[in-house]
């Protein structure tokens, strides 16, 4: 039995520990792992650290630029305090980003599974599924839900969700392909386990950090794209603080208060960013083979 | 017996390309029958919309039993594929002018962006992937890669608000609503440039970093190392050996883009006022009119079908070892 447990190190490297070390290494790495951390610690705690409530507003203090009294990041067009709404709005971006990315990768991972598990009759209809689905660009299909449901953070999280499955389901299979021809699952399954078991306990695990890295890759993506849907209207309606919206908010002020729509867009690229850099580098430390 | 290659050559792109259509026909009759579907969820009844507010109910149920709206819903369908296929869309409910001749008007200067963005967004991507795949791991290599990265992290949008507020406010160089005349006149090529510039922006990461591998791949490559050998200048060993060959991943890589840019499209649209699909699309989600948002996403979607298509079968034709195979 160990020796079959030593053998799944050959195709799919498993996180060993290390690989945090390892990401250390990268500064650029280093840096955004920190910056992630602590975007999502302001998300989490934005109801202590935020100094006002998001819907609050003061007119007097309409468009107060930054570092007014107060309103470090200055006011919005209606005079409510930016800081807290960026709080308040990274809380809703996150949100949305996290559902998507759980939602529509764990159906697309379990999807993925089956279809290399049960090889003989699945992976045919449900990788000709998956195909059918990428044949939509993801913006397409955000359009679509928002016409069928009417605009809202729910018809972006299912757009979201609906366009990351197809992806999903395809690197699971990949990677489940390559761990099903490995000796170890013969011997596992001569053993007399059950299918489901043999899914979860071995298959599953090594495939595990293809599945992270492309999740962390995909966040990103997901989040700059629930942006967009929100800034042209589709997504979280106003006076929901979410950053592709107050972007679109503040675009209507630009010539009058730049920041409150910059500040919003430099926030977006920063969680993006920090993602995408993130993802790359972790992709290196479990392994350099990994290619999406 | 080379005559006979050649046929032989031919009809495996033909057969590839036939293998690609069917493959797609059941995604486009996915696309319409969700387009059919969409019309049956929503709350408004299209006859008591076509009929007016003080219509009585006669006047409705003839204009029901009219589109047939009183017909099993697989009848329905039938008639809908029938009138789709007749290039009637609807009438939107807003302003009563027919789908098609507003989808009409907006497909012109959406292709017209998107080409414009292309244009200058695709060489500039090759030229600086090739500059980084070729000095890999220097400092331009490192900086080219990381402004790819930042590309991809960007919000068009944010391009867009940053362009408004520098060039077009500002330092007054361009115009930034709207589409001031057709592509020929001076005033259409202006007020094109900061919408181009903004959508080709977010492009050039992608290209850049596809350029690159292929670039890294070519350049180990066996045929690579024997034109240094003969002697060749590094100038022609790059250009004439490893770009034309690393471009054909490349071709299609960008075909496979197409999305991505659609999606930069929908919104630099809305962004610039560019009376183009993508707009016409949202602007109708948001007023609800449901027979626009119906005739603008199956358009989209089909257009975007036969575009993934073509590049899949011109990839085919271009690559030797696919059209040998």
């Amino acid at each position: 039995m160990s020796a079959a447990i030593e053998t799944t190190d050959e195709p799919v490297a498993p996180p060993r520990p290390g690989v945090l070390a390892r990401l250390l290494r990268d500064p650029g790495a280093a840096i955004c792992l920190l910056l992630v951390v602590l975007l999502i610690a302001a998300a989490v705690f934005a109801p202590l650290l935020a100094p006002t409530d998001p819907y609050d507003n003061d007119l007097s203090l309409a468009m107060q630029p930054p570092g007014s009294e107060g309103l470090p990041l200055g006011a919005d067009a209606q005079g409510r305090n930016l800081i807290t709404r960026l709080l308040f709005g990274l809380r809703v971006s996150l949100l949305m980003g996290f559902a998507a990315v759980l939602v529509g990768g764990g159906i697309g991972a379990t999807l993925g599974f089956l279809a290399a598990f049960y090889q003989r009759w699945l992976d045919g209809p449900i990788m000709r599924l998956m195909d059918m689905l990428l044949s939509f660009p993801a913006i397409l299909v955000g359009l679509a839900i928002a016409a069928i449901f009417g605009p809202g953070i729910l018809s972006v999280v299912i757009a979201l969700s609906v366009a990351t499955v197809p992806l999903m389901a395809r690197i699971v299979r990949g990677s489940a392909l390559v761990v099903m021809r490995l000796d170890y699952i013969e011997a596992a399954r001569a053993t007399g386990m059950t299918d489901a078991r043999l899914i979860f306990r071995h298959l599953a695990p090594n495939c595990l950090s293809a599945i992270f890295v492309f999740a962390t890759l995909r966040f990103g993506q997901v989040i700059l794209l629930g942006s967009a849907l929100s800034f042209l209207g589709l997504g979280a309606q106003p006076p929901i603080p979410e950053l592709g919206a107050m972007a679109s908010e503040g675009r209507n002020f630009l010539f009058f208060a730049p920041h409150i729509a910059v500040i919003p867009c430099v926030v977006i690229f920063v969680i993006v960013l920090a993602f995408n850099v993130l993802g790359d580098a972790l992709r290196d430390a479990l392994d350099p083979r990994l290619r999406f | 017996m080379a005559r006979r290659r050649t046929r032989w050559r031919r009809n495996n792109v033909l057969r590839h390309a036939l293998h690609r259509l069917l493959l797609a026909i059941p995604v486009m009759f996915g696309v319409v029958l969700i387009g059919f579907l969409l019309m049956q969820v929503v709350p408004t009844d299209p006859a008591i919309v076509r009929a007016g507010p003080a219509a009585t109910p006669d006047v409705i149920a003839a204009i029901r039993a009219d589109l047939g709206l009183d017909q099993p819903l697989t009848v329905q369908f039938g008639l809908y594929v029938w009138r789709l296929l007749h290039g009637d869309l609807g009438t939107s409910i807003i302003n009563n002018v027919p789908v098609v001749q507003e989808l009409g008007a907006t497909i012109g200067p959406t292709l017209e962006l998107m080409v414009a963005s292309l244009f200058w967004s695709i060489p500039l991507g090759i030229l600086l992937g090739t500059l980084a795949g070729y000095w890999r791991g220097s400092l331009l290599d490192r900086a080219i890669m990381a402004l790819s990265v930042a590309g991809v992290s960007v919000p068009v949008f944010f391009i867009g608000l940053m362009l408004i507020w520098f060039v077009g406010f500002q330092w007054q160089l361009l115009p930034f609503t709207g589409r001031a005349g057709p592509i020929w006149t001076w005033d259409g090529i202006q007020s094109l440039i900061l919408p181009a510039v903004s959508l080709g922006g977010v492009f050039i990461g992608p290209v850049a970093r596809m350029t690159r591998t292929a670039v890294l791949d070519v350049l180990s490559a066996d045929h690579v190392r024997t034109a240094r050998a003969k002697g060749l200048t590094e100038r022609l060993v790059v250009t004439r050996h490893a770009l034309r060959n690393a471009l054909v991943p490349v071709v299609t890589l960008i075909g496979l883009q197409i999305g991505f840019l659609l999606g930069g499209a929908v919104v630099t649209e809305t962004v610039f006022s560019w009376p183009g699909v993508g707009r016409l699309a949202v602007g109708a989600i948001l007023s609800s009119d449901f027979p626009m948002a119906q005739g603008t996403i199956i358009v989209l979607s089909l257009g975007f079908i036969i575009v993934n298509l073509a590049v899949d079968v011109l990839y085919a034709a271009l690559d030797p070892r696919v059209r040998g195979a």
